[in-house]
């Protein structure tokens, strides 16, 4: 057995088998190693609360994806564009408000191979709203229900690109970046 | 359901009341309780996906990704009361798929993002282990790292995870005996 093997006593003794008691003593140094080791072993929680949130939205997305395939094919949409719709999908805010407006966020990216949304409503966070490249062009899409009241958002490409809504009017977010305004 | 045992949380998911009624309900057309599934299992599996692919972020998007697959296929769930055996497959399936698409990247040095931020409040030498650890976890083959987290992160048995991995003890024991000779030689080089 190599040194740097642990003895086959000591292997029970990381499987629970056996206690450090039970090893002849010139195996406790080794045995003290090894359960040095498993004290080392992180078993915290990751909290990732946002994950309901997402799962529930992706569901949704798709189910409206579904329904308004057509719509989305339709080539006139050559430039960006928003969209707004009185409807109700899953969202917490629909819990806290029955007035949630859902709101459709459109861009066209030539040559982007991910792009998403960044705001207020979702802590800037430029992962948490990825948009759906409709189809196999350059239109991208995105629908969420958000409480009446004013939203900042910018459209980020491929993760590092941010992009203010050309169809919106925008702000300066006072870091020298443009910030697009929603007001529902 | 969790309960502690030897300083670590379980899952005693075969047991689990009430997860076959929101699948069923579910199936039956109320999707919304599907998010109660998702509320009673991200952050237990997140643990999990974690510590098989060395980042939270990877983590958060597995997790994420195999609930969404999970509910495509929800009415593939045989036996909806063990809806959180048959997710955990859907989950090892991506994790295992994520680290083969990313083997080239450096986990590396997302395993110093988990040590460092879960034992800032720790002392420095016990965090320094926490990271040893991590990083000689991450060259562990995939399968041997899932079965020493599942047995010593996840705390559970030979026997529950054979069942789970539809496999035989002596040969997950194997497997884990080569780990811990490798987390060994790993943790001498490092320190």
């Amino acid at each position: 057995m190599s040194e740097r093997e642990f003895h086959p006593e000591v292997k029970r003794l990381l499987d629970g088998e056996i206690t450090i008691a039970d090893l002849p003593l010139e195996l406790r140094a080794e045995g003290e190693e090894a359960l040095r080791l498993l004290a080392a072993v992180d078993r915290s929680l990751i909290a990732v609360p946002a994950v309901t949130w997402r799962v529930m939205a992706a569901l949704e997305r798709r189910r409206w994806r579904r329904r308004f395939v057509p719509w989305l094919l339709v080539p006139a949409l050559a430039v960006a564009a928003l969209v707004l719709w009185i409807v109700r999908p899953w969202t917490p805010e629909r819990v806290a408000s029955r007035d949630a407006v859902t709101v459709r966020f459109v861009l066209v990216a030539p040559g982007a191979q991910h792009v998403s949304l960044a705001g207020t409503f979702n802590h800037w966070d430029p992962r948490a709203t990825p948009l759906v490249r409709a189809g196999s062009g350059d239109l991208w899409t995105a629908t969420l229900s958000l409480p009446p009241g004013q939203h900042q958002y910018a459209f980020v490409v491929d993760g590092t690109r941010w992009v203010p809504d050309p169809t919106a009017p925008a702000i300066d977010d006072g870091f020298g970046r443009r910030n697009s305004v929603l007001t529902l | 359901m969790l309960f502690s045992r030897g300083g670590g949380y379980r899952l005693r998911a075969e047991t689990d009341a009430g997860d076959g009624d929101i699948v069923r309900a579910v199936l039956a057309g109320d999707r919304e309780r599907y998010a109660e599934l998702v509320d009673r299992y991200r952050d237990r599996y997140a643990r999990y996906a974690a510590r098989m692919l060395g980042s939270k972020d990877a983590a958060e998007d597995a997790v994420q990704d195999a609930f969404v697959r999970a509910f495509d296929q929800l009415a593939q769930c045989q036996d909806p009361n063990k809806f959180v055996g048959w997710f955990f497959l859907i989950l090892r399936n991506r994790c295992f798929a994520e680290q083969r698409r990313s083997k080239a990247t450096a986990p590396l040095q997302a395993a110093d993002a988990i040590a460092t931020r879960e034992s800032a409040d720790e002392v420095a030498e016990t965090a320094e282990r926490l990271r040893a650890l991590q990083h000689a976890l991450l060259e562990l083959t995939a399968e041997q790292r899932e079965v020493f987290v599942l047995k010593h992160v996840e705390g559970l048995s030979y026997q529950e995870i054979a069942e789970r991995l539809s496999t035989s003890v002596p040969s997950l024991k194997m497997r884990m005996h080569r780990a811990y000779d490798r987390l060994r030689e790993q943790l001498r080089e490092h320190t």
